[in-house]
């Protein structure tokens, strides 16, 4: 059976060796940077200079650049041609169809735009390939997030495969009943109907029993808790944070004084 | 001294009128392994989930009479203190994971990271636990991707690990084999031996006469009778009260009325006890 339920690739980095914190501090102070920085060309060189180098440093070049062509470029693409043609700024249009038009500015907006989000999804995508979510969230936990709050993202991350299995299972014990899911689109939707109400009153049923397993394992238990996982935290990694979050402020003062 | 005490517990459940249990009396000593049978609706879980203090804490509804474990009364208790005490494995294995763990192993070590086990201690007693419970080859599986039968092992070891001191179990083998039913009732054995106290709703009687100490009957949320297995489960008023009996005991009580069974022999429950009975008859 496929077990692989996270982007997460198991491999040994400089920056899988990372604390997780660390890498997520990074993750935003790239997404800071492309999204507020002065300089028009940011977004680009972060991609060259940060994003393709980190990539390397993570060893997860192949799994990112898989990502980046078959689903940020595709996305960031699409969101290109949509800003360039709606944006409605810039008198005149260098090329014209039907009512929409692109001018040169609507042209650079789209293409900043479209370059901060690709830059931004990268980098999230770079913090996943290398993170296991597991040490992220116990990681967090240590530092003050609520457990629940932890909880609540891990078991939908999981659960999500699970609820597609049981629709599967769902489907196929009500066609052996004769339940149509052939035919027409307007069938097809129609067949859903049968599908919903055990999928969903189910779910709820189950989430009391899961609430009670996981309550008889004492997870509002008011002691300290303790992760099985270890989580390194050298002060490499503290300098790097405060490295990072000075960039941050740096980029915010320049972006307002330059 | 009985580590669980029962006085006169009534219960209804919220919205409803008939009483769920009702007028229960049941006590349970240190290192005593007691089944509960009974048919389905007969309360079995209602009692596992009010040991387990969901009842009245989670469930709500109406609680009468005292729930005393380890000293504790359950009214006065929150529930998080509660589960220190008392381990509550149930049915179904698939709801009973955490959802928040990829691997079996940290599965396990999920309830003792809540407890704030340091991680040393945590590594061992996980390790210990999945070799008693037999599932040290499935500590790195995703656990979503094992059966029904291997997912409630991994239920079982979850609590198992927490070493409460008395555990609740509520038909935790119903998705198991034969094989794997008699391993898991082994290693309850076992940790009975040792001194943890052990409640269990089942409807395997022939384990059960074999493994447990002491057999309570429910019947429509009363105790209609409770003894040794051998007095228990070969008792004329099981059947009369549409509870299952073993099959031994039915085939026994028949060839007695032929004279094939020797009358000063108890009816047996397990197939050991049949074959002594109609092998000694020879």
């Amino acid at each position: 059976m496929h077990e692989r339920l996270s982007f997460y690739v198991k491999r040994d980095s400089f920056l899988h060796r990372l604390n997780p914190l660390t890498k997520l501090t990074l993750a935003f102070g790239l997404i800071f940077i492309a999204f507020f920085s002065p300089w028009y060309w940011a977004p680009q060189i972060l991609f060259l200079l940060a994003i393709i180098p980190l990539s390397f440093l993570g060893k997860v070049h192949r799994e990112y650049f898989s990502a980046a062509f078959r689903l940020i470029l595709p996305a960031a693409g699409f969101l290109f041609l949509m800003q360039a043609f709606f944006q409605p700024i810039g008198a005149k249009a260098i090329f014209k169809f039907w009512f929409l038009d692109i001018t040169p500015e609507s042209l650079m907006f789209a293409f900043t735009n479209a370059s901060r989000i690709f830059v931004m999804v990268s980098s999230f995508t770079i913090l996943l390939l290398t993170t296991h979510p597991s040490d992220l969230m116990s990681d967090l936990t240590r530092r003050g997030l609520p457990s629940q709050f932890a909880y609540v993202i891990i078991s939908t991350i999981q659960i999500i495969p699970q609820m597609q299995a049981k629709a599967q299972t769902i489907i196929a014990a009500q066609r052996s009943r004769g339940l149509d899911t052939q035919g027409s689109f307007l069938k097809r939707i129609g067949a859903l109907v049968p599908l919903v109400g055990p999928l969903v009153f189910g779910s709820l049923v189950e989430v009391e029993e899961r609430a009670i397993a996981i309550e008889a394992r004492g997870f509002t238990s008011t002691r300290v808790k303790t992760s099985l996982r270890e989580i390194p935290d050298t002060s490499f990694d503290k300098i790097l944070r405060w490295f990072l979050i000075l960039l941050i402020i740096a980029v915010i003062a320049a972006r307002i004084w330059l | 001294m009985a580590i669980v005490n029962l006085k006169n517990v009534t219960y209804k459940y919220p919205l409803t009128d008939a009483p769920a249990l009702s007028n229960i009396n049941l006590e349970v000593k240190e290192g005593e392994f007691v089944a509960i049978i009974g048919p389905n609706g007969a309360g079995k879980s209602t009692l596992c989930y009010t040991l387990a203090g969901f009842i009245p804490h989670f469930f709500k509804g109406e609680l009468e009479g005292k729930v005393e474990i380890a000293g504790v009364d359950l009214k006065s208790s929150a529930l998080n203190e509660w589960v220190r005490n008392v381990g509550l494995a149930f049915q179904n294995p698939f709801n009973q994971i955490s959802g928040a763990k990829y691997t079996v192993f940290e599965e396990i070590a999920f309830g003792l990271e809540n407890q704030g086990v340091p991680r040393d201690e945590m590594n061992q007693r996980v390790e210990e636990a999945l070799t008693m419970t037999g599932i040290r080859d499935l500590a790195d599986r995703s656990p979503y991707s094992l059966s029904g039968g291997q997912q409630q092992r991994v239920a079982l070891t979850s609590i198992l690990v927490m070493q409460p001191k008395v555990l609740v179990l509520d038909e935790p083998t119903s998705q198991m084999d034969p094989i794997g039913t008699r391993e898991v009732f082994g290693v309850i054995r076992q940790m009975a031996e040792r001194g943890m106290t052990v409640v269990m709703a089942e409807h395997k009687i022939e384990w059960i006469a074999e493994f447990a100490d002491r057999v309570v009957a429910l019947k429509d949320g009363k105790i209609l009778l409770q003894g040794s297995p051998s007095d228990v489960l070969t008792s004329r008023l099981l059947s009369e009260n549409g509870f299952g009996i073993s099959r031994y005991t039915s085939t026994a009580r028949e060839a007695l009325k032929h004279n094939l069974w020797p009358k000063h022999l108890h009816l047996p429950v397990t197939l050991q006890e049949a074959a002594d009975g109609f092998g000694g008859k020879k």
